[in-house]
C-alpha cells in the first residue's frame, strides 16, 4: 500500500466520500497531503443530522431542521434512509407507519414517499438528496471549488432498488456516485488502510437506524467481505423509543397527563432522552428536562423533569442490546470462524458508545473490541479513502465483494429462473435467451426479480422490460439475448440483442421499482436551479 | 439481363471494410467474388456494401468477366466497381472515423488534458494518449484471447487445480484487469474494457467455484474459495470397483485371506484403506461398533476420498446408534452412508434388515458381518 501521488485536480471537480446515515451523516474529503479530513457543518459539529425540514419557506437540512422536529414534526423528516427503495407493503414500513411522527404513502409503482400535506408527497430519493446536496455544500465552502462526484456509502444488505435510489437520490443532489461502498467495508477500509498489516477483521456497525455485522479480511492489500448479516430495524432511534415508552408511563404517574397521542410532546420526550442517552454513556446518571411538554388547558407549559441513571437506560434498552447477538453469530457463523478466529472487532456507529453494547459485544466475541476515537467518522473516512483509491493516489489496495442476493428472470409470467447466485463476485454478467412465441411477435417481455427462490412471491420484483421493434418472423425465429450484468456497486445493467444478427434491441421499461430516469433527471435540473 | 441484380457485402467491423477496399479490390475497383446466379460480361450490377453502423452504401458497378462452375448454378465474376468514387471512399472513411471516436473516445480526445497534466507533474507521462493507446490495443487482444477460453485456461489453471490455485489464479488475474486499478486511465474506453475483462474472470472463478462445491472439493465463503474443513465434503472420487469387493467381503467373512485369496486377483483401484476397512469389518463382527469407527475415522485422515471408508464409517455409526436402540437415527445414519456411496451393500442389507424387523437385534446385526 502506498501513496504515489497527489490528489488530481482534473477539471471535472472534486470528489467527496459521504457516510449517508439514518440520524447523521458525514462527509470527508483527501487532504492535497493524502490524509483524510472530515468536515464540519457551519455549528462546528462534524456530524450533519439527516433531518429536512420541509417548512413554510425552502427545505432546511441539518442542525437547523432540529428545530422543525419541535415545531412541526409532521413534516420533519428524519431517518427517511430507512424508507430509501422499500416496497409499502413491507413489514417494516407498516410496523414504521405506526411509529413514526410524519405519514407515509404509498407511490404509484408500489415504493414507500412520504406525505407533507395534502396533495403533497415527497420521495425519500429526494429527502436524501437534499441531505446529500448539503453535504455538497460543506465540501464546496470548505474547497473553494465545485464538487461533482461522491463515494457513498451503504449497509452491505441493500438490495438492487435501494442501491439504485441512492444513486438517484445522488443525481438529484447533483452528484456523481463513483461507487457504493458497503459500510462494514469501509469501515474496515477506514481503520486498516494505513495500518497495512494483514488482519481478520469483524465489523459491528450500530448506528441511528441500522445493525450491520461484516466479517472482513484484508491480505496482502485486498479487502474481502466474507460475510455480512444484520438488522436492519436495530438502531439508536429504537434504544430512544424504548425510553420514551418509559417516560410516558412516568409521566402519566407524576404529572397525570396522558400524552401518548400527542406527537409534539413525544418528539420533545424523544429529543431530550436522546441527549440523556449520549450523556449516559460517559456518565452514570443525569438529569433528563423537557421545559414546555405540553400545554395545559390553563395556557401554561407543563414543565418535565426527572433524574436518570445509565442502569436505569441499560434495563429498558436490554431487550434491544439483546438482539445484537444473533447477527454476530450469524456473520462469524457464515464465514466459518471461531470467535477467537477474529484479530480485530471494530465497533462502529455512535450507538457503540453506549458501554452496555461495548460490554455485549465484547461478551460475545469474547474479545475487547479495539478503541476507534471516532467511531461515528470512520466510514467516511474509509469513503474518502476508496475516492483517493479510484483516483489513483493510494495504489495496490482492492476490494472484493460478492453479489448480496442473487438475481432471477422470468418470462410471461413464469417461474423465476436463477440468473446470477447469491455471492457471485461482482462484476459479472449472465445472460438468457427468450424466444418468439407468436408469427411476427413485436415484443418480448420479461421481469427480473432480487432473490433466488422460483416462486416471484418471494422475491423483490424489480422491473419489468420489455425487447421492442424485433424483426417479424415466425414463432420461434426470433432470438432475444438478455444479458444482465451486476457491477461493481451492486446496481443492475441490462442490455439486449438479436441472437442471430447481433443487433442491439430497445429495452423499454414497462414497470420499475423506484424512481423513473425521466424523473431523476428531471428533479436533478429542478434542484440545480433551486440552488 | 441481370440489370438491378444486388449482391450484399456485410462488414461487421470497420477493420474490415477497411481490409475491403484496400485488400479485396484490385486496381482501386476490381472485385472478384462467387455469386449464386448466372450472369455475363457487361451486365450491371449493385453492390451494397453494408457497414457496421448499418449504413448500406449502393455502389454501381459493371461484371468484366464471368465464368460458370458448379455445374451453372454459380458463376464467378469480376466487376468493375464503376460506381466506387473517391467521394465514395471518402464518405465511408468519414463514418469509420466517426465511430472509431465513438467507440475510444480517450485515444483522439485528451490532448489538452494531457498537456495540462505534463504541466502538473513531470512523472505522469505513462497516462499519455499514445501509452493508454497502446494499453487499449493490449487489453482487447487479451480480451479477444480470453474470450476463447475454458475457465480453467481463463485462470491459468490446470483441471485438476484445488482451491487455492483456483483462488490464487483468479486474484493474480483480478489485480492485474480490476477496473478500479486502471481507474487513473481515465479513458472510459479503457476502464470499460477492463471491466469487461474482469467479468471475464470472475464469471470463470464463478463457474470454477460453482463446480468444485458441487464436487465437495471446496466451500465458498463470500468471494473466498477454501478447501474443505475435513473429510465429509469430498466427493469426487468414485470407488465403483470397490463396490465388487466390499460386496465380495460382506458374502464371504471378512478376514484377509478371504478378500484376496490367490485365485481372486485383488480389485484394480482398491484402494489403500483396505487394511483399515478389515479391521473394522473385523471389530463390527464383534460388536465393537464403537472402535470400529474411531478406526474409519483414523482410515478417513489418511483417505479422506475413499467412498468406501466414509460410508462405512457412517454404517459403523448407524450400527452403534441401533445397539442403543435408536432405530430413527441409525436409518438416517445408514441413508447417509448410502448418499456418500451408493453401491453400499452394508448400508442397502442393514436397512432392509430394519425395515424388516422394525427394531433390531444386535446379534442379527453382528451376524451380517461375521
Amino acid at each position: 500500500m502506498k501513496r504515489t501521488r497527489s490528489p488530481s485536480r482534473s477539471s471535472t471537480g472534486h470528489a467527496i466520500g459521504i457516510d449517508l446515515g439514518t440520524s447523521n451523516s458525514v462527509v470527508a474529503i483527501i487532504d492535497p497531503d493524502g490524509a483524510p479530513r472530515i468536515l464540519t457543518t457551519a455549528e462546528g459539529s462534524t456530524l450533519l443530522p439527516s433531518l429536512v425540514w420541509f417548512g413554510p419557506g425552502k427545505p432546511v437540512v441539518g442542525e437547523a431542521a432540529r428545530e422543525g422536529l419541535d415545531d412541526s414534526p409532521d413534516v420533519t423528516i428524519f431517518g427517511a434512509k430507512r424508507l430509501l427503495g422499500r416496497r409499502f407493503d413491507h413489514p417494516e414500513i407498516r410496523r414504521l407507519a405506526k411509529i413514526l411522527p410524519y405519514q407515509l404513502i404509498e407511490a404509484p409503482n408500489g415504493d414507500t414517499w412520504i406525505s407533507l400535506s395534502a396533495g403533497r408527497s415527497v420521495s425519500p430519493e429526494e429527502v436524501c438528496a437534499l441531505v446529500l446536496r448539503e453535504l455538497r455544500l460543506m465540501a464546496e465552502t470548505h474547497l473553494g471549488e465545485p464538487v461533482t462526484r461522491a463515494v457513498i456509502t451503504i449497509p452491505a444488505w441493500y438490495d438492487a432498488a435501494q442501491r439504485q435510489a441512492t444513486k438517484d437520490a445522488a443525481q438529484i443532489a447533483g452528484l456523481t456516485v463513483l461507487r457504493l461502498l458497503s459500510e462494514p467495508t469501509a469501515a474496515a477500509f477506514g481503520h486498516g488502510a494505513h495500518r497495512g498489516t494483514d488482519r481478520k477483521y469483524l465489523v459491528c456497525d450500530l448506528g441511528g437506524g441500522t445493525f450491520d455485522v461484516a466479517v472482513v479480511d484484508l491480505e496482502g492489500g485486498v479487502f474481502e467481505v466474507l460475510a455480512t448479516t444484520g438488522d436492519p430495524f436495530l438502531g439508536g432511534d429504537d434504544v430512544d423509543r424504548a425510553v420514551v415508552e418509559h417516560l410516558l408511563r412516568d409521566v402519566r404517574q407524576v404529572k397525570g397527563l396522558d400524552i401518548s397521542t400527542d406527537p409534539i410532546a413525544i418528539e420533545r420526550l424523544r429529543l431530550a432522552s436522546q441527549r440523556a442517552k449520549h450523556e449516559l454513556s460517559s456518565a452514570a446518571a443525569t438529569r433528563l428536562h423537557v421545559a414546555e411538554l405540553v400545554q395545559l388547558p390553563s395556557g401554561k407549559g407543563a414543565e418535565y423533569g426527572r433524574p436518570i441513571r445509565r442502569d436505569e437506560l441499560e434495563l429498558w434498552s436490554a431487550p434491544l442490546i439483546r438482539r445484537l447477538e444473533a447477527p454476530i453469530r450469524g456473520a462469524l457463523e457464515r464465514s466459518g470462524r471461531k470467535p477467537q478466529d477474529v484479530q480485530d472487532v471494530l465497533l462502529v456507529g455512535g450507538m457503540t458508545r453506549m458501554p452496555a453494547v461495548r460490554r455485549e459485544v465484547t461478551r460475545i466475541t469474547g474479545r475487547e473490541p479495539s478503541v476507534i476515537a471516532n467511531p461515528e467518522e470512520v466510514v467516511a473516512v474509509g469513503a474518502a479513502l476508496e475516492v483517493a483509491r479510484l483516483e489513483g493516489v493510494i495504489e495496490g489496495v482492492l476490494l472484493i465483494d460478492v453479489a448480496a442476493r442473487g438475481l432471477s428472470v422470468s418470462a410471461s409470467g413464469g417461474d423465476c429462473e436463477l440468473v446470477i447466485a447469491q455471492s457471485a463476485v461482482v462484476p459479472t454478467r449472465e445472460h438468457r435467451v427468450f424466444a418468439t412465441r407468436h408469427q411476427d411477435q413485436p415484443t418480448i417481455e420479461f421481469d427480473v426479480w432480487e432473490g433466488e427462490s422460483p416462486d416471484p412471491a418471494q422475491n423483490r420484483h424489480l422491473g419489468r422490460y420489455a425487447a421492442v421493434d424485433l424483426p417479424a418472423a415466425p414463432a420461434g425465429d426470433v432470438l432475444v439475448l438478455v444479458e444482465i450484468t451486476l457491477d461493481t456497486d451492486g446496481t443492475v445493467r441490462l442490455g439486449a440483442s438479436e441472437l442471430v444478427s447481433g443487433d442491439r434491441l430497445q429495452l423499454e421499461q414497462l414497470y420499475h421499482a423506484g424512481l423513473a430516469r425521466a424523473e431523476v433527471t428531471r428533479l436533478a435540473r429542478q434542484h440545480a436551479e433551486a440552488s | 439481363m441481370g440489370t438491378g441484380r444486388t449482391l450484399h457485402v456485410r462488414c461487421a467491423t470497420w477493420e474490415q471494410v477497411d481490409v475491403f477496399h484496400t485488400r479485396k479490390l484490385r486496381r482501386g475497383k476490381l472485385l472478384s467474388m462467387k455469386v449464386p446466379f448466372q450472369t455475363e460480361i457487361g451486365a450491371e450490377v449493385t453492390l451494397g456494401l453494408e457497414l457496421p453502423n448499418q449504413v448500406v452504401v449502393a455502389i454501381e458497378g459493371v461484371v468484366q468477366n464471368a465464368s460458370p462452375i458448379d455445374g451453372d448454378t454459380k458463376t464467378w465474376i469480376e466487376v468493375e466497381l464503376t460506381g466506387f468514387t473517391e467521394d465514395v471512399l471518402a464518405r465511408i472513411r468519414v463514418m469509420a472515423a466517426t465511430a472509431a471516436m465513438a467507440a475510444v473516445p480517450a485515444t483522439r480526445k485528451p490532448a489538452p488534458a494531457a498537456a495540462q497534466r505534463r504541466a502538473t507533474t513531470a512523472h505522469q507521462e505513462e497516462e499519455l494518449p499514445a501509452d493508454e493507446r497502446q494499453l487499449f490495443q493490449q487489453l482487447t487482444a487479451e480480451l479477444r484471447r480470453m474470450r476463447g477460453l475454458a475457465v480453467h485456461d481463463v485462470l491459468g489453471v490446470g483441471r485438476a487445480a484445488d482451491a487455492d490455485e483456483v483462488r490464487r489464479g483468479w486474484m493474480e488475474l483480478v489485480r492485474q484487469h480490476h477496473p478500479d486499478l486502471v481507474a487513473r486511465h481515465r479513458a472510459p474506453a479503457i476502464t470499460h474494457l477492463a471491466e469487461e475483462l474482469t467479468i471475464l474472470c470472475n464469471r470463470a472463478y464463478d463457474r470454477l467455484r460453482a463446480a468444485m462445491v458441487a464436487e465437495g472439493r471446496a466451500t465458498v465463503v463470500g468471494s473466498v474459495l477454501r478447501s474443505p474443513p475435513g473429510w465429509l465434503v469430498g466427493f469426487e472420487d468414485i470407488a465403483s470397483v470397490d463396490a465388487a469387493a466390499v460386496r465380495a467381503a460382506l458374502v464371504e467373512p471378512a478376514s484377509v485371506s478371504g478378500r484376496h485369496r490367490a485365485d481372486t486377483p485383488p480389485p484394480p483401484t482398491a484402494h489403500g484403506g483396505d487394511a483399515f476397512e478389515l479391521r473394522a469389518r473385523a471389530m463390527l463382527g464383534d460388536g465393537d461398533s464403537n472402535n470400529a469407527q474411531e478406526v474409519l475415522a483414523a482410515a478417513l485422515c489418511v483417505y479422506p476420498r475413499s467412498r468406501a471408508l466414509r460410508s462405512l464409517y457412517y454404517v459403523a455409526s448407524a450400527i452403534g446408534a441401533l445397539e442403543k436402540g435408536e432405530v430413527m437415527l441409525a436409518t438416517s445414519q445408514l441413508e447417509t452412508a448410502l448418499a456418500h456411496n451408493e453401491q453400499c451393500s452394508d448400508a442397502v442389507v442393514l436397512l432392509e434388515h430394519i425395515r424388516k424387523h422394525g427394531d433390531s437385534n444386535p446379534d442379527q446385526v453382528r451376524s451380517l458381518f461375521r
